[in-house]
């Protein structure tokens, strides 16, 4: 008598996981998932992570499927938590990869479906909760619907506009054993959702009239958005732009689509976007934006963003069109074949715009003078360390190289800007939520879809803060990831709206930080502290140098600002471009875009 | 503001119906009806709701954003010129029968129940505004109880 196998929803889960390719699972066990971590263990199938916290679990998701999109095996990260305050846990890094159209997929324990609803034992209504801030969310109810919803959860999470998916699954229904009879073929598996359409091809219409339009502009730009990075079409746009010879900006998710320091690169756009952007922007007859939804902190003022100018928006998701811009034509298409289709088209004209090269050059000139000071000096008016010398310093040390994963605040946007990007998806942020704390976290992912490149994780002293505790999952991992402290004693990009527009109030801001360098000794982490210009470069070599895990914490100037900014809900007009009492520039020069 | 109706054929999967309104809250409508039932396919389900807006670009918004739900299939809108929209109330009202007769021929109702000479129930279909004006036309002083069901809409 041959023994028969019993196959169990937690077996499908697992076989399901393993069938679309996971690798990683970053998560927390706890009651109500432990059957499923237990038959991972058993199987070996996975490198598990643990996380210290389910938080920290999200990013890392986050982490691989953002690395590894640009290489040849893309991967889709999955996060794993118990039911109640396990998957709660979850929410801010989901509610994250949602905003910045990340496909993840977290799976969450539930309580058994005989006391669902009953406030149960760490019970909590996860659907309830994940449903406003994920692309799907489904609840298994019996063990024979797990493979068809764990594979239809990777095709919605992936097809199209990328977001997060939630898999509850009640304990019971992890331990169910399904039926003799049951089948399924991941092979021919095709999901049945007749209202998930997806248009990765451009139709012919409006890609006629916006070749037009690019063909008659004068003064146009080029957008490069989060589209480009994740169809990885960054070298057909550098063809592209070069084909028509126009000037690229890009959006914070756009960075490093290709080298931010070629020539016709604007870098990038928006609230702290550089001058040369924004200016053109304002300037310009014709957008031509590749994967980009609009952003409030790209755009300021609606009311004034762009009056003079054509948009032609080329999007995947097509309620992202006319949402926050009206446009003149729109592209509802994979940015990747869009960019393709037109690259072929003969109709496409090069036009060497002098006249507007011209213009953008004197815009260039507004901060040029300034920033390249600021950054020679290295230091503020008390001595310390300025974060964007430190960027710069790293940049040049690293040839622009390496992947840079920023936390959010000050030092994100002087890493956005003074670091100059040349390898293909190596800036990682989280940009539509703004999450502090989601750097350590997403750079543990980064690193292990990206095992051959090093990976810098820069934080500032508050952010660092929120997901300290990963600092227990770098060490146990070994984790080869070389963490950055800019240290500036504040929560520095509230205290420069505090400067900028509460009169200098700075409620809230100031903040004691522990020894770092304890810390990083308790996690058997070595550590350096640097306070001197001459160390900067010094102690960024011993980090390349240093094989592991390494955190160094710079201790920076409080006062220093970032600018250009264009103020929260101010207009493109309204960009401060000097310290308030050092009015040498014109802040105000050329309201209004065309004349 | 004008009132509009949005048509949309979705899945019968659980959890839509909140999807949809939490869709809708967040753009921060409030609902003026919203009506499901299943449509002649089996597994897909009509809904038709109903609020206030009057710029078009939002209402656009919300269809497009509504089309984008995994279970949507479609979404559009409907506008009063081309489409019916209908609902039923069930009204209890203190009534004399003989005055209730005077309105009929204008209001197409149905006697479900008189428990009580002057206690009556009745059902009664139209369009909104029709039934609004019943109501008015009864004097609202008269009405113990109504049900409406909502605006159910197809178009010509
Ligand atoms: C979880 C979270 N809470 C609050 C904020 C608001 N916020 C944005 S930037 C910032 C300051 C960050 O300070 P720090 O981490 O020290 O970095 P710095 O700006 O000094 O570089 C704060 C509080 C946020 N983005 N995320």
């Amino acid at each position: 008598m041959t023994e028969k196998q019993i196959i169990t929803g937690k077996n499908l889960m697992l076989r399901a996981l393993k069938e679309k390719g996971v690798r990683y699972i970053f998560g927390y066990t706890g009651g109500a998932i432990m059957p499923i971590f237990d038959e991972m263990d058993k199987l070996g199938d996975f490198h598990f992570i643990m996380s210290r916290h389910e938080q920290g679990a999200a990013f890392m998701a986050q982490g691989v499927s953002r690395g590894s999109l640009s290489t040849d095996k893309p991967q889709i990260g999955v996060c794993m938590a118990t039911s109640g305050p396990g998957a709660m846990n979850l929410t801010t890094g989901i509610a994250d990869a949602h905003m910045d159209s990340i496909p993840i997929i977290a799976i969450t324990g539930q309580v058994t479906t005989g006391v669902i609803a009953t406030d149960a034992f760490q019970e909590s209504d996860v659907i309830g909760v994940m449903m406003p801030i994920c692309k799907q969310t489904y609840m298994l109810l019996a063990a024979e619907d797990v493979e068809v919803t764990v594979h239809e959860a990777f095709y919605v999470a992936t097809t199209g506009r990328g977001g997060p998916i939630v898999i509850d699954i009640p304990k019971d229904v992890q331990n169910q054993s399904v039926s003799e009879t049951y089948r399924f073929d991941a092979k021919t598996f095709r999901p049945s959702l007749p209202g998930f359409f997806y248009h990765p091809t451009p139709e012919r219409e409006p890609l006629r009239r916006a070749i037009e339009l690019i063909n008659r502009s004068v003064r146009p730009v080029l957008f490069c958005g989060h589209g480009v990075i994740t169809s990885n079409a960054g070298k057909l746009l550098q063809q592209f732009a070069e084909k028509v010879n126009i000037p690229i900006a890009f959006t914070l998710h756009g960075l490093s689509a290709l080298p931010v320091d070629h020539p016709l690169s604007l870098g990038m756009m928006g609230m702290h976007g550089t001058v040369e952007a924004n200016r053109a922007i304002m300037a310009a007859d014709l957008l031509i934006s590749f994967g980009m939804r609009f952003d409030d902190r790209v755009t300021g003022r609606l009311s004034e963003y762009a009056r003079n100018a054509d948009v032609i928006h080329v999007e995947i998701d097509p309620s992202e069109i006319d949402k926050n811009v009206a446009c003149s034509v729109a592209i509802n298409a994979d940015v990747y074949r869009t960019l393709h289709v037109m690259l072929g088209d003969p109709m496409l004209t090069y036009k060497p715009r002098k006249r507007w090269f011209e213009k953008i050059d004197s815009f260039r000139q507004v901060m040029a003078d300034d920033l390249r000071r600021e950054i020679e000096c290295g230091v503020g008016d008390d001595g310390r360390l300025l974060m964007k010398s430190i960027v710069h310093q790293l940049s040049v040390l690293t040839e622009g190289k390496d992947l840079i994963v920023p936390d959010v605040g000050m030092h994100q946007m002087m890493a956005a800007r003074f670091y100059n990007y040349q390898t293909e998806n190596s800036w990682f942020a989280s940009g539509g939520a703004g999450t502090m704390g989601a750097s350590l976290p997403m750079a543990i992912g980064i690193k292990l879809a990206r095992p051959d490149e090093r990976v810098w994780s820069i934080s500032g002293d508050g952010g660092f803060q929120m997901n300290i505790q990963e600092l227990g999952t770098i060490m146990e991992q070994q984790i080869d990831i070389k963490i950055v402290i800019l240290n500036n004693g504040h929560l520095g990009m509230v205290r420069q709206w505090q400067t900028l527009f509460f009169d200098g109030r700075y409620a809230g801001t100031p903040m004691q930080s522990p020894k770092f360098g304890l810390i990083a000794e308790a996690y058997d982490i070595p550590y350096r502290k640097i306070e001197k210009l001459d160390e900067v470069t010094p102690a960024l070599q011993q980090a390349i140098d240093h094989h592991g895990p390494i955190l160094l914490e710079f201790v920076c100037d409080a006062s220093e600002i970032i600018l250009p900014m264009i103020p929260s809900d101010g207009g493109f007009g309204e960009m401060i471009v000097s310290r308030p009492g050092q009015e040498k520039t014109a802040t105000r020069k050329s309201k209004g875009g065309k004349s | 503001m004008k009132r509009r109706a949005i048509l949309a054929f979705m899945l019968d999967r659980p959890g839509v119906l909140n999807k949809v309104s939490v869709l809708i809250r967040k753009k921060m409508y409030n609902v003026d009806t919203l009506t499901v039932c299943s449509s002649r396919v089996e597994g897909i389900s009509r809904m038709t709701i109903t609020l206030r807006e009057d710029d078009q670009a939002k209402v656009d918004q919300i269809i497009r954003q509504l089309e984008k739900f995994t279970e949507v299939i479609s979404a559009k809108e409907l506008d009063t010129d081309h489409s019916y929209w209908r609902e039923v109330a069930i009204v209890k009202l203190e009534v004399d029968a003989a005055h209730l007769e005077s309105f009929r021929g204008r209001y197409n109702f149905e006697v479900l129940d008189q428990k009580e000479e002057d206690i009556l129930i009745i059902q009664l279909a139209g369009a909104t505004r029709q039934i609004d004006s019943f109501l008015e036309e009864v004097g609202r002083q008269y009405i113990i109880e109504i049900a409406r069901t909502g605006v159910a809409a197809m178009e010509k």
